[in-house]
């Protein structure tokens, strides 16, 4: 009805925009290799000959990554200015950003992986007791 | 306590899973360098391991599961071939946990989707950071190097039954042991075996044992030291009690049958008879190995033996039986015999200095 010529033309500006998008792909080379990606697909059972799928896919893929690792950087940063706080002198020696468990596991977890980092390792189950209570 | 058990089996389990088995190692390592260099691109300068491995592992999963959803979607629809929409909508099912704009809309489009358009803005917006790597296309498929039918290769097949269309059969070298004594003491395989394999086996080894005695008599020509193979009849007179010493056995007959003797008690185990080591044919006594095959050898003779009858007719009037003395577990065939062993049999004597005059 009246929405109908506006939104095909929408449709046609979209279509546009995406094939556009989609040809502007090819230029652009993902950090994540195309063999690595069609491995995966293939495992899944995704099955296309087009190889600008493989490419979005890429994309879709690294900008997931980015957001994970950037959210983790932020957690990072966050922990540094606190201990900044704390101890002024320690300023120069925690320059270097690392990626750690613990700031990944608490960005993965707003996208609903829950990545839980093993603490520490024991030899043995009484590891750490009471000597009293472990002769018992 | 137990807990940090049963939390190193189930680790031990995720990796038998499809992301974590050894088939898949060169993937995943290319996943490792890919999230690293996203990483770097991010901002930071270093990482823990762990923390890669985490990282990478979730890059593979999410690969997958695009391709899971997007698959699904291509099914559903009747299509075998995924196509950009099937995958706008994985990706949507994949982000609809966190949101993207335009998800609560009832009659959106999906060319026109909030992903789509995120993901055109971090194209825009990301520094072009190419693979560190030349990767090649993998897995490599090898190709099947295929055997001709009987027809292509201009083979009659052996038998009627065998239809020219089929493929041919392989090469009798491939898994035929005709070659020598050494490689089919090698080849004879420990284990259970069934009943049929173990008597082809004790086969082999007596018509090696045979070959490598035959040797020995050309040998013991040359330098006329050696007491030779000997075919005597008080080799024969002395073992008749020795099962070892029977006929060998045709395909099809029973042991039993054959054999008239009554069996020794350690001889009558039939898991040691079967037992197919060249080395210590008899268990518990220091029996010589050529004792037990000294029938065999006679009934081959006139089968299997190609070499001259009058070596051995010259051998069996001029040369007593040779004799070893086969230590049991530590000795392979034809090493030293053992001297250590206190026999007060007669003939055992009698064997040990044969034995002594031979070195």
């Amino acid at each position: 009805m009246n929405h109908n010529p506006q939104s095909s033309d929408g449709k046609h500006d979209d279509d546009s925009a995406l094939s556009d998008f989609l040809a502007s792909l090819m230029d652009y080379t993902p950090t994540i290799p195309d063999e690595l990606v069609e491995h995966y697909l293939s495992k899944s059972g995704f099955q296309s000959p087009d190889v600008r799928l493989i490419r979005l896919v890429a994309v879709a893929t690294q900008k997931f990554v980015a957001e994970v690792a950037s959210d983790a950087l932020m957690h990072c940063k966050a922990r540094q200015a606190a201990v900044v706080k704390d101890k002024r002198d320690k300023q120069q020696k925690d320059k270097r950003l690392i990626l750690t468990m613990d700031d990944l596991s608490k960005s993965l977890r707003e996208y609903g992986v829950n990545v839980k980092h093993q603490e520490y390792f024991a030899d043995s189950p009484s590891t750490g007791i009471d000597p009293a209570s472990r002769e018992e | 306590m137990n807990n940090g058990c049963l939390e190193k089996r189930k680790k031990e389990g995720s990796k038998s899973s499809k992301f974590g088995s050894k088939s898949d190692d060169f993937a995943v390592a290319i996943a490792k360098v890919a999230a690293a260099q996203v990483c770097e691109s991010v901002g930071f300068q270093g990482f823990h391991l762990s923390a890669l491995e985490t990282l990478s592992d979730i890059t593979v999963r999410y690969i997958f599961s695009i391709g899971k959803s997007a698959n699904f979607c291509a099914n559903f629809a009747g299509r075998v071939e995924a196509n950009l929409f099937d995958i706008i909508h994985g990706l949507e099912e994949l982000g609809s946990g966190l949101g993207f704009a335009g998800a609560s809309d009832v009659d959106r489009c999906v060319v026109n989707s909030g992903i789509v358009r995120d993901i055109i803005h971090f194209v825009g917006d990301a520094d072009f950071i190419p693979f560190a790597y030349d990767v090649p296309r993998f897995p490599v498929v090898k190709e099947l190097k295929e055997i001709g039918s009987f027809q292509e290769k201009g083979e009659d097949p052996p038998g009627e039954h065998i239809p020219s269309w089929l493929p041919t059969f392989p090469v009798p070298e491939t898994y035929a042991t005709r070659s020598s004594v050494e490689n089919e003491m090698m080849s004879v395989p420990t284990g259970k075996k069934t009943e049929s394999e173990l008597a082809s086996i004790e086969r082999k080894m007596e018509r090696s044992l045979l070959n490598l005695q035959l040797r020995f008599a050309k040998n013991g020509n040359e330098d006329g030291s050696l007491h030779g193979v000997g075919y005597s009849g008080r080799a024969r007179e002395d073992f008749e009690g020795n099962p070892y010493l029977a006929a060998p056995l045709h395909s099809g007959e029973k042991e039993v049958e054959v054999s008239p003797v009554v069996f020794p008690a350690k001889l009558s185990n039939e898991a040691s008879l079967r037992n197919p080591v060249p080395g210590n044919v008899i268990v518990g006594n220091h029996v010589s190995v050529l004792e037990t095959f000294a029938s065999a050898i006679d009934a081959l003779k006139s089968g299997l033996c190609d070499s001259d009858n009058g070596t051995k007719k010259l051998l069996s009037t001029q040369r007593p039986t040779l004799r070893f003395k086969i230590g049991i577990g530590k000795k392979s065939f034809g090493t030293e015999p053992d001297f250590n062993s206190q026999k007060d049999d007669n003939e055992k004597d009698d064997k040990k200095r044969r034995v002594e005059t031979i070195l």
